[in-house]
């Protein structure tokens, strides 16, 4: 479990994320929603300690993070998978290069071994075999991003971040991503943080989500509660599409 | 205040480099990658150049020794210590600047605004000892090699166009690149190439490492690495020429 708790970020004396407490359940899909430049990237990368945080605590577990020295942080990190906006695969290394890198990096295993879990990784996200010798260039988006949840899995990870693991795809894609991640998520019981504005993914598999709004928290809850609050900063973030304007009232 | 933040960013940054590699063996591997990519993909244009520049020096060395006065092995003796004191180190470097250190600084620009190194973070890597280590021990081992290459090729490039052109015969030329010879200029370029291969690698490499933005910013990055390195090539050779040949 990851509980945040009291959390401050500012940059330049600007403060993006202010009294930011919440609990990352395990084995659910736990989704960051907000607008653009709401501060749930921050967040995220907070969580993850690629920003130092100005107050509050980050628990893994009972490990508070903020108390961490940089070596337990780094032993930290091998238990965290993280599949990145664009994907961020390696381009000079193959798809299924990319997979067996934390595993060549991390692990003591024969070569025999890390063939196994690479083709056991990319299986699971549903890639080819005859794509394991491509490179990041030559496949799409979509795969590109298949790729990064198998690399990001590669290492059994206790924690999987994704940051809008479905932007700049189209609806189908978005949505076999989004179920891809849910699965992966009972399969392996992690916990699993989804930053995303995509409305769709919260309604497809938003088990656990949190609204942040002007970097405070705005609403917590689980999907199937999202389209009936009261809440007005939610209720315009959501109901500025109208497909779910629509939705909501054929609810009511 | 600029300069004192680059200065203390850069020292901060080699502190992280030089810390200790998670796997020897990936470190290893990646080296002799490097030492390809930025090594051996470098000796082509170090020969063409040095050939060129070896028979351009021999022909306006003979121009300005017309006078019947000056014995003609001086053409030979001014290229060879041309091309060994200044030429196949300090402005090697300089060339090696624009090649390499551009290189160096795209590639890790782009991986920097692609987030390819925020991942290599994630997973528990030091960054900066993974991408920029292999890059510093490759271009350093491969320096002195680079400038020996071109120290041969470029007298041969003289012993080449001297004759052919008409301004000294090949027996004068061959007298010539042997005549006062001193090796202590030899160690001393390859001291000059060891520090300057330094340089070539590491200066671009913190401009890309640091780099903020996207594309273009990554493109800016590339022109200052060269233009900064450039500098401290001829600031470190001026530094080094005191210290060394005085």
């Amino acid at each position: 479990m990851i509980e945040v708790k009291n959390v401050y970020k500012s940059f330049d004396g600007v403060m993006v994320l202010k009294d930011i407490s919440t609990r990352f359940v395990p084995g659910m899909t736990n989704l960051i929603i907000g607008r653009s430049g709401s501060g749930k990237t921050v967040l995220l990368k907070s969580i993850l300690g690629l920003f130092e945080i100005d107050k509050g605590e980050i628990w893994y577990n009972d490990r508070n993070l903020v108390q961490m020295h940089e070596k337990e942080r780094k032993k930290m990190r091998r238990e965290v998978g993280m599949v990145f906006q664009g994907g961020a695969l390696f381009d000079s290394l193959s798809v299924a290069a990319n997979v067996r890198f934390p595993l060549d990096m991390f692990t003591t295993m024969t070569t025999k071994e890390k063939q196994n879990r690479v083709e056991f990784c990319l299986e699971h996200v549903n890639i080819e075999p005859a794509a394991y010798y491509l490179f990041p260039s030559e496949i799409s988006g979509g795969m590109q991003k298949r790729v990064a949840i198998a690399r990001a899995i590669a290492l059994n990870p206790k924690y999987l971040f994704c940051d809008e693991p479905n932007s700049g795809l189209d609806p189908e894609t978005a949505t076999v991503i989004d179920k891809l991640i849910q699965s992966l998520t009972k399969e392996f019981q992690m916990t699993t943080l989804i930053n995303t504005h995509d409305m769709n993914s919260v309604i497809e598999i938003g088990e656990s989500v949190l609204f942040i709004s002007k970097g405070e928290v705005g609403w917590q809850g689980a999907n199937k509660d999202i389209l009936q609050t009261g809440n007005k900063k939610l209720n315009d973030f959501i109901f500025a599409n109208k497909l779910y304007a629509q939705m909501r009232k054929e609810d009511i | 205040m600029k300069f004192f933040f680059h200065v203390g960013r850069y020292f901060q940054m080699l502190k992280r480099v030089f810390g200790r590699p998670e796997r020897h063996k990936m470190y290893i591997r990646q080296l002799f990658h490097e030492i390809d990519s930025l090594g051996v993909n470098s000796v082509w244009i170090v020969i063409i150049i040095s050939i060129f520049i070896g028979g351009i020096m021999t022909i306006q060395f003979a121009y300005s020794m017309s006078n019947p006065i000056y014995p003609r092995t001086l053409i030979g003796l001014g290229t060879r210590d041309t091309l060994i004191l200044e030429f196949s180190s300090t402005m090697l470097a300089l060339i090696m600047a624009g090649k390499i250190g551009s290189n160096i600084t795209s590639e890790i620009g782009t991986m920097r605004v692609t987030e390819q190194i925020d991942s290599l973070e994630i997973m528990g890597i030091n960054s900066a000892s993974y991408l920029i280590l292999p890059k510093i021990v490759a271009v350093v081992f491969i320096f002195p090699f680079l400038f020996i290459i071109s120290v041969f090729f470029g007298l041969l490039g003289g012993l080449v166009t001297g004759p052919i052109v008409g301004v000294i015969s090949i027996p004068e030329y061959v007298e010539g690149i042997q005549w006062l010879f001193y090796p202590y200029y030899v160690t001393f370029s390859i001291i000059k190439s060891l520090f300057f291969g330094f340089l070539v690698a590491s200066v671009p490499a913190y401009f890309g490492y640091h780099v903020q933005g996207g594309a273009l910013e990554v493109g800016k990055a590339s022109t200052q690495a060269v233009v900064n390195t450039n500098i401290l090539i001829l600031l470190f050779d001026l530094i080094l020429t005191r210290l060394l040949l005085t």
